[in-house]
């Protein structure tokens, strides 16, 4: 066993506080940390509680920290020495799983659907070629958290601040010509302006969206002061 | 406690097919609400779609191409098992539908004009019909499905797995289920239900599909008395990585570009098929790949070398960006290393019998998407899965709602759940057995060996006897909290997976011929004058038994 991992656990039913609990494994170079999770669940302790789905970076749902780090847990690669934790500015359900609900509420007021006061005429209607790469780039969000886990304005104002992939979500929309909806007054109400810009969003974005970026464009585009 | 919901339609499974029938159910003036066993978008095979959507429409057809043709390649693909109606159905909806998935939200790729549809071609078709966005076609579905179903103020209830379709006079009247955090009893009443559950990759040990499909909507169909068609239909695709344990059976490459080794170093697409090497048909090219590893001729891992190193650099790379970051970040570099691979499965072409509704011989219960048989006979074309779940759940969808305006709903005791919690307690109280997980890992090697690419009357007997070992054998649960207990999800998954793997295992017993997905060595040649039938499968009581319906060749018979 030349693998040591410790992980935060915790059960909010029967724990006072979390705590780090070490395990060892077989470390092997191309092992994934959800390798290294299922490896834990099966072999050694079944009560530890984690999240996964496709195996392969589609849903988002094994998001985790690592060293400090928000990552998809199927995609990041294990080393022999590791510190995994919950996503961070979230609830916590059991030891890894966090509560996306806690997040996944504040979705609703962003109208995240096609809002159009006209059908077209000539289907398939004509696209904007250039706001679609845009469309697509927003798109390719999997709401995995890690952007909203590692922000520091949303950690610190979260009634003020969507955080990023709200910011993201409502974009595909922004970018979208058919949309009749006035989004930018919904994002006034988000907070959008305090954002930093730190960046931080874009380098862990686990599906290069570059939330940041999109943040900006926003700012500059769609939110006139 | 008790959780308990009353609507008009119950929708079981959130992936593309049951958020498309929840969307068109919506319609028709009845409530409806939504149920998966996971998170929806984070659950399910559509999500995971990097493929196009089958539709040929006047409006973007290339010449040449015409819906008849795409029926045809359909049938011929299904080597004449399909259903003929329900392909028809196939051809003449999907067009309206991927415009309507516009409308909704959806953008397919265009060309620069912005006017025109991007087309792809797929295995199996006759020419570039087949819409798509980037390598997440499926998602890109779901997303606008949603985002209507958010507007439309459909009840979702995330995480609650169904277990038992809850039938009174010969007719639906809801459903029971279970609260996963917590393992609390649910309990709908409803005048219809649609399963939307999805295939049921976990049978085997090599599966691309996410780990949340197993079979559920097959068991539930099975218990209520509906029977399932063409089960022994298991679509293998021959490259799923082997390595890491996780990425086990996910897609490993293409065969466009890849050539093929054994552990001698032979390119062995050459004794199996000398024209089209690697291009071969899929089925062909999985046999050869386990011919080999049977001859002692595998890898350390067990499968065969996938060697893209003869490509110019940077091809991979431009081609499948996606793959090229796994190989990447695995430590494959696909210019200078090999890659070992074997046969995974991708889909399961059986499923519910039911008619040109989608509705099954249980008044009241439904169903859409990959849990449904009878669409893509005995194997399925590329780019037909995302087609046929905008078809299927559409029209589900319509003739559950119009079902459900003519009947009325049944009050239902609380102690309907009563199963529900005497199974969690029974289970909770088992401490002497086998961990779940082990269990189904015994499970995906049999079927795997037994039952997977090659058949033989010996290996599915075999199979059989130890699925029935398997079925009986006691189960130990590690924890005995009701709180976020994985172990109990495992225990009552394997239960459907084993009903699953069992019929799978009957039907394919039956089918004395060789024929699409399903090979036998024993009978390896198609015999289109005896067995140009259905097989179903029906439960009475605790027993399995079967069927033969002849197939109705209306639109097209085989040549020979």
């Amino acid at each position: 066993m030349n693998g040591i991992v410790n992980i935060l656990r915790f059960n909010p039913k029967t724990d006072e506080k979390p705590y780090y609990q070490k395990y060892n494994y077989e470390y092997k170079e191309g092992m994934t940390v959800l390798d290294i999770l299922n490896y834990i669940y099966e072999e050694v302790d079944s009560s530890l509680s984690y999240s996964y789905s496709c195996r392969n970076g589609y849903c988002g749902i094994c998001a985790v920290t690592v060293d400090g780090t928000p990552v998809l847990s199927c995609k990041k690669l294990a080393s022999p020495k590791m510190i995994i934790e919950p996503l961070k500015s979230i609830r916590v359900i059991k030891d890894l799983v966090i509560d996306r609900e806690e997040y996944e509420k504040r979705l609703p007021k962003l109208r995240l659907f096609l809002e159009r006061r006209y059908k077209a005429k000539i289907q398939p209607e004509k696209i904007n070629m250039a706001n679609f790469e845009k469309f697509k780039v927003a798109s390719r969000c999997v709401e995995c958290l890690a952007c909203v886990s590692i922000c520091p304005v949303y950690a610190k104002n979260q009634h003020l601040f969507l955080g990023p992939m709200g910011y993201v979500l409502e974009a595909r929309h922004l970018y979208d010509q058919r949309d009749n909806l006035n989004r930018d007054i919904l994002l006034n109400s988000e907070g959008i302006e305090i954002c930093t810009g730190c960046g931080l969003c874009s380098e862990v974005c686990t599906h290069k969206v570059d939330p940041a970026q999109i943040i900006k464009d926003i700012k500059e585009k769609f939110i006139k002061q | 406690m008790l959780y308990r919901y009353q609507t008009d339609i119950l929708v079981v499974g959130g992936g593309g097919a049951g958020l498309m029938a929840a969307y068109e159910s919506t319609k028709y003036n009845s409530k409806v609400s939504l149920v998966n066993k996971g998170k929806i978008l984070k659950t399910g095979a559509t999500i995971m779609a990097p493929g196009a959507i089958s539709a040929v429409d006047n409006r973007w057809k290339v010449k040449g191409d015409s819906k008849e043709l795409l029926i045809k390649d359909t049938i011929r693909g299904g080597n004449y098992l399909n259903d003929q109606e329900l392909v028809k159905l196939l051809a003449y909806k999907s067009p309206d539908l991927v415009l309507e998935l516009e409308y909704i939200g959806a953008i397919f790729q265009r060309d620069r004009s912005g006017e025109k549809y991007m087309l792809r071609i797929g295995g199996g078709h006759s020419y570039p019909r087949c819409l798509y966005l980037e390598d997440r076609t499926g998602r890109e579905m779901t997303r606008a499905m949603m985002g209507e179903l958010r507007k439309r103020n459909v009840t979702l209830h995330e995480n609650i797995m169904i277990t038992r379709i809850i039938v009174k006079d010969n007719k639906v009247v809801g459903a029971s289920g279970l609260c996963l955090e917590t393992l609390e009893p649910v309990l709908f009443e409803c005048k219809s239900v649609i399963l939307a559950t999805g295939g049921a990759g976990s049978v085997y040990e090599n599966t691309d599909n996410s780990n949340d499909l197993t079979g559920d909507g097959y068991a539930l169909a099975l218990n209520a008395g509906v029977s399932l068609r063409d089960m022994e239909f298991v679509q293998f695709y021959p490259l799923g990585f082997l390595f890491p344990p996780s990425l086990k059976g996910i897609l490993a490459g293409m065969l466009y570009y890849s050539h093929l080794y054994n552990s001698k170093s032979e390119r062995f697409m050459k004794k199996y098929d000398s024209k089209r090497l690697e291009l071969s048909t899929r089925d062909v090219v999985s046999r050869a790949i386990i011919q080999e590893i049977r001859k002692g001729n595998g890898t350390p891992l067990g499968g065969v070398y996938l060697d893209m190193t003869y490509n110019e650099p940077g091809f991979i790379k431009k081609m499948t960006p996606g793959l090229y970051e796994t190989y990447m970040n695995i430590g494959i570099n696909p210019e200078k290393d090999m890659l070992e691979v074997a046969p995974t499965v991708h889909f399961l072409m059986g499923g519910l019998d039911i008619n040109k509704k989608w509705e099954t011989t249980l008044p009241g219960l439904f169903g859409a998407g990959e849990v449904c048989g009878g669409m893509h006979g005995g194997n399925r074309l590329s780019q037909n899965a995302l087609a046929e779940i905008i078809v299927s759940g559409s029209v589900a969808g319509k003739s559950a709602a119009e079902y459900a305006k003519d009947n009325k709903i049944t009050y239902l005791k609380p102690s309907e759940t009563k199963r529900e919690e005497e199974l969690i307690n029974n289970l909770l109280s088992n401490k002497v057995g086998e961990k779940p997980c082990e269990i189904r890992n015994k499970l995906k090697k049999t079927m795997t060996e037994d039952a997977g690419v090659y058949r033989t009357h010996k290996s599915l007997y075999k199979a059989l006897k130890y699925i029935k070992l398997l079925q009986e054998e006691p189960i130990r649960i590690s924890s005995d909290t009701k709180y976020m207990n994985r172990e109990i999800l495992e225990a009552i998954e394997n239960k459907n997976i084993l009903i699953t793997s069992k019929s799978i295992i009957l039907a394919a017993i039956e089918r004395k011929e060789s024929r699409g997905a399903h090979f036998r060595e024993d009978y390896p040649n198609t015999d289109n004058k005896k067995y140009l039938f259905n097989i179903l499968v029906n439960k009475n009581g605790e027993k399995l038994s079967l069927n033969r319906r002849k197939v109705n060749l209306k639109i097209l018979k085989p040549e020979t």
